[in-house]
């Protein structure tokens, strides 16, 4: 029993990465989504819109109403566009009585917290939600879902996919081959990725019949983001494959990665919730990213010109990741790119030190005098 | 950049290491072997596990980078464009266990663009079947067919016959030599001494060095042994193993390599055990236990 226990805790403290599992993980949990598990929003961006649209904005608590924007000439319609281009949480319409906010029902845990203090302007200030007037989480949540499903096939079974390569010694097979490990690379994950677009059609499909989601934004510009989203994820999973020596491993990485994009991408607690200090993880998430932009096309009928941040984000991640990804998994598959730099190296050393270069083979004893 | 000795290869010379070398930090993995293999040779490259064997297989396909000289493959560099022309059967066979035997062909023969050959007799009636359901023997005459499926001009088996029965190791020799005969040339790791009569020439490998080569005659040179028959051969082997000398047995005798028979005599008398001694030729795995004591 006791051999056994010294054994265990020998195997255990040589394993770094299950060991940073079990005692790093649980103290970053802990902090990080101490400061993150949080569903109160504190401040929201408004926008006063209309004749005596700052008269009214200097009504506005100003310790929740961030107003951001005052378009005195603007309309309703100008309302509808700052909430669709997701500039602002609230856009209050003027020149009426009562003055009408429009809620982006969208950013739920935002669209709850001003409701509630609309309220407290009793009958000067009516309200309306759009996008999600019934404020359902499953309209929330369901765009958000399918980014987490991109994600979990892009990073967990692509980087298992990988590494079963290399731990049934095909990877080393592969690289004698004449392929190129670009090839190698697009031919690994392009089974996944329309696997995971298929996954995407008949989740969203799904998401719509069963929850009622409505979809109102275009879908090509919905497929160019989970497009991106995609590459990114999967770059991920290559990468993770480049570090990881079994399946075991590549699963371990691939949750340290997977766990923050739910806890910290806004898809369950708000960003804007979230403390300034763990914030900015989530804005280094594709996942975040991904979410507004399927948020943003099925719920708000949001354009390409709307979304261009996130899908600049996104593209910036998938070149940094796939670009990482390839060059790490490239030293798997074609050291002789090293070899060649040694050998220019060795070239320099035999015309330096004639003695150095090859010479005839030996008949006895070849390794010791040749 | 200098043209090196590598860049003119002798005439059919198809794999070369000169004075290569690798480390994996403090640990010396092969250090300063200068071969070749030519065409239509099969040379054997024998040594213990950890000799070196591997390492330096994987530095001449360029999958490892060497840290010191150079390797050449067809004259050059182990790149992309000369791998089109080796065919190449690791110790694990680089099979896909999940691909039906026809699907791990076609995927090789396309991998370097040639069409799929006829699958070998053996591997007709299973060329529907998962690899990973067949035993080993017809793994490994597949991971054969895979190497051969783009007609290469060299050979590189990293221990092809290992664990496979007589009969399935005898047919994968004569498809080596078949191959030879073709003019591909052959470099193929083994353990088993008894395969090293099957090349026309060895490399022997030992704490990273190549320590002899040539035929097995050559390598053996004058090398002898000392065979001891005896009904006490557990005993005579005790007696031996204590009073320091390199015994080993091979069936019921005892074998001691590169020992002097009197002084064997003289051990095997004082402990009372009666035995006939005689100085017979060593064989090859005797004279790598030498080599590999020097």
């Amino acid at each position: 029993m006791r051999a056994m226990i010294v054994k265990e805790f020998r195997e255990l403290s040589r394993d770094r990465r299950t060991l940073a599992m079990l005692i790093g993980m649980p103290l970053l949990l802990l902090v990080i989504f101490g400061y993150a598990a949080n569903f109160r929003v504190p401040t929201v961006t408004a926008a006063a819109v209309g004749p005596g649209a700052s008269r009214l904005a200097a009504t506005l608590p100003s310790s929740f109403f961030d107003v951001t924007r005052i378009e005195p000439s603007g309309t309703r319609a100008d309302a509808e566009r700052l909430l669709k281009d997701n500039t602002v949480d609230v856009a209050i319409v003027t020149g009426r009585q009562p003055a009408l906010a429009l809620v982006d029902g969208s950013n739920l845990f935002a669209s709850q917290a001003i409701v509630s203090v609309l309220n407290t302007f009793g009958d000067k200030i009516s309200s309306q939600i759009l996008y999600n007037p019934d404020l359902k989480t499953s309209w929330v949540m369901v765009p958000a879902i399918i980014g987490l499903i991109l994600t979990f096939i892009g990073t967990i079974v692509t980087s298992i996919g990988l590494v079963r390569e290399r731990e049934t010694g095909t990877l080393e097979q592969l690289a004698v081959m004449p392929i190129r490990p670009s090839t190698v690379i697009l031919g690994k994950i392009s089974p996944y990725f329309l696997v995971a677009s298929l996954d995407m059609v008949v989740i969203t499909g799904l998401g719509m019949l069963l929850f009622s989601v409505p979809f109102n934004g275009n879908a090509f510009v919905f497929a160019l983001g989970a497009a991106l989203f995609l590459f990114v994820v999967l770059g991920l999973g290559v990468l993770i494959s480049t570090i990881s020596q079994t399946a075991g491993q590549a699963i371990q990485t691939a949750f340290m990665f997977l766990l923050p994009q739910i806890l910290l991408s806004g898809m369950i607690f708000p960003l804007d919730a979230m403390a300034a200090g763990v914030r900015w993880i989530g804005y280094l998430l594709p996942l975040t990213y991904f979410t507004m932009i399927s948020q943003g096309v099925m719920l708000r009928g949001a354009s390409m010109a709307s979304l261009w941040l996130p899908f600049l984000m996104l593209a910036v991640m998938a070149v940094v990741v796939f670009s990482g990804a390839t060059l790490r998994f490239r030293r798997d598959l074609a050291p002789s790119r090293h070899h060649r730099h040694v050998a220019a190296e060795a070239d320099a050393d035999a015309d330096a030190e004639p003695h150095a270069g090859p010479g005839p083979a030996p008949t006895t004893d070849a390794g010791r005098s040749g | 950049m200098t043209a090196t000795a590598v860049d003119r290869p002798s005439p059919g010379e198809l794999l070369r290491a000169d004075r290569a070398g690798r480390r994996f930090g403090d640990v010396v993995a092969v250090e300063d072997v200068t071969m070749s293999v030519g065409a239509g040779e099969v040379v054997g490259l024998l040594g213990a596990n950890g000799a070196g064997k591997t390492t330096l297989i994987r530095m001449l396909l360029g999958l490892i980078a060497t840290s010191a000289g150079e390797v050449a493959l067809l004259g050059g560099p182990p790149d992309r464009r000369r791998r089109t022309r080796l065919g190449y059967v690791p110790q694990g066979l680089g099979l896909y266990g999940d691909l039906t035997v026809r699907e791990n062909l076609t995927f090789s023969a396309q991998a370097y663009g040639a069409a799929t050959p006829r699958l070998p007799e053996a591997l007709r009636a299973s060329a529907g079947r998962l690899v990973a359901e067949l035993p080993l023997g017809l793994q490994r005459q597949l991971a054969f067919a895979c190497a051969l499926a783009h007609d290469p001009v060299v050979l590189v088996l990293d221990e092809p016959t290992s664990g496979v029965d007589a009969l399935a190791r005898a047919a994968l020799w004569d498809t080596i030599h078949e191959q030879a005969e073709r003019g591909v040339g052959v470099l193929v790791t083994t353990h088993a001494m008894q395969e090293a009569a099957q090349c026309d020439r060895l490399l022997l490998m030992s704490q990273a060095r190549l320590v002899a080569h040539g035929s097995e005659t050559d390598i053996i040179g004058s090398t002898t042994a000392v065979a001891v028959r005896t009904d006490e051969w557990a005993r005579a082997f005790a007696v031996l193993t204590e009073s320091g000398q390199p015994a080993m047995l091979a069936g019921r005798d005892v074998r001691v390599a590169d020992a002097d028979a009197d002084r064997v005599r003289q051990v095997l008398s004082d402990a009372g055990v009666r035995a006939e001694v005689v100085a017979v030729p060593a064989t090859i795995e005797e004279r790598m236990r030498v080599l590999a004591g020097a």
